[in-house]
């Protein structure tokens, strides 16, 4: 059986047996929950005191409460990630047995965050030595060892970027004569120009 | 099977019987410890002060202890084969039940700790990747080339926990070719070939 959320693929098992789990805690729990879970996809961390709380009625030991939360991440990242509307999302979650009651109450969470996951889900993409800061100072040389009049302005630029393999922050000084930072400037600024085709 | 215990070993043991119970049992703990987290002279120098002994003799009874309970952890010996070993050393009834008791409480534990001690070749952990498209460069413009861009995270290597990073690059025609070379691999597991060998293993 193919589902939209799991990418038109197959649920996975671990996914349809942790959905039997979700259903033994009650629907109002279950959107306090899920209330949890999108606070940490979004990078505000969770209260695992509060989910503890949480479960505790429905008497969860710790591998219950970290299933739960483990299929309920999986299911709001997955259904961001392809972009499927709570329509859908609802009626292939009951396909799948979770309660109705659970059902309206995940999916109505899923939709008020649902651009908030995909701009976070953005922003977490793949990026590649992403460029953090730029700062550039422009001196004038009068006089160096080789002549006496050197008179020459200079631009030097310090490149703080993210280095591609390490993911560490890795910073590059480069120095720039005039000529040579009219062409990097002029290349630049066509780069622009597509882009602002693009967008 | 039976332990083959060296001279040197019953020499550093034959410190037991001359300590009680409470003593063996502590110093049994301080052996797992040791496991664990390597040990400090001063467990020993404290030891040694209280039981009024040489610091090496406490040191030596501890190690030889460690060493008998890795040794029985790693080819893991049943409970008659394991007393029959420590009749060796010659100790009481008493002292040899409280061997056993130590060996059958921590036995998993050990055998846990020592799996993890060869290093491993580094591990798949997780692939992150990005389709772009290239549109213009420097010397070219109007393009169409399709890249996709994978990070590649892997865990181990030696180091425990530091994962390791692979930055690939693959134009769309190598990257079939990829996943038909990883399809192929996995194919490999339901050949009659394989299966022959996993059921001689069970």
């Amino acid at each position: 059986m193919r589902f939209r959320f799991c990418g038109d693929l197959d649920c996975p098992d671990w996914v349809l047996a942790e959905i039997s789990t979700l259903a033994k805690i009650s629907s109002v729990k279950m959107k306090l929950l899920c209330a949890q879970v999108l606070k940490d996809l979004l990078g505000d961390g969770i209260d695992y005191d509060k989910v503890t709380k949480l479960t505790a009625d429905a008497k969860f030991e710790s591998g219950d409460i970290k299933a739960s939360v483990a299929v309920l991440s999986f299911i709001f990242s997955s259904a961001a990630k392809h972009d499927v509307d709570s329509e859908s999302l609802s009626s292939e979650l009951q396909q799948l047995g979770l309660p109705k009651e659970h059902t309206t109450g995940l999916c109505k969470s899923y939709e008020d965050k649902h651009s908030a996951l995909q701009c976070k889900l953005r922003e977490t993409s793949l990026r590649l030595g992403r460029l953090e800061a730029v700062s550039w100072r422009v001196d004038y040389t009068l006089s160096s060892s080789e002549l006496r009049e050197v008179n020459e302005p200079m631009i030097q630029f310090k490149l703080q970027a993210q280095g591609a393999e390490s993911g560490s922050t890795e910073t590059t000084v480069v120095s720039v004569s005039a000529d040579k930072f009219r062409v990097l400037l002029a290349e630049l600024k066509q780069a622009q120009t597509r882009m602002n085709a693009l967008q | 099977m039976l332990l083959v215990l060296s001279e040197d070993h019953k020499e550093h043991l034959s410190f037991l019987p001359n300590v009680d119970a409470a003593v063996v049992g502590e110093f049994g703990r301080i052996a797992l410890e040791f496991l664990r987290r390597g040990s400090s002279p001063k467990i020993y120098e404290g030891a040694a002060r209280k039981l009024c002994v040489p610091v090496e003799m406490v040191q030596h009874g501890v190690e030889g202890l460690m060493y008998l309970m890795t040794e029985s952890s790693k080819h893991m010996i049943s409970e008659v084969d394991f007393l029959d070993s420590v009749l060796v050393l010659g100790f009481g009834e008493e002292l040899n039940q409280i061997l056993l008791q130590l060996y059958l409480q921590h036995h998993s534990q050990i055998r846990s700790i020592l799996s993890q001690l060869p290093s491993h070749l580094p591990a798949y952990h997780n692939l992150e990747w990005r389709l772009d498209v290239q549109l213009a460069s420097r010397p070219i413009r109007q393009q169409v080339v399709p890249m996709l861009t994978m990070r590649l995270l892997m865990t181990g290597g030696g180091d425990s926990g530091d994962l390791s990073r692979r930055v690939l690059q693959t134009d769309p025609s190598t990257l079939l070719h990829l996943i038909s070379t990883l399809e192929a691999a996995l194919a490999a597991i339901k050949t009659n070939h394989a299966r022959r060998i996993f059921r001689s293993i069970k």
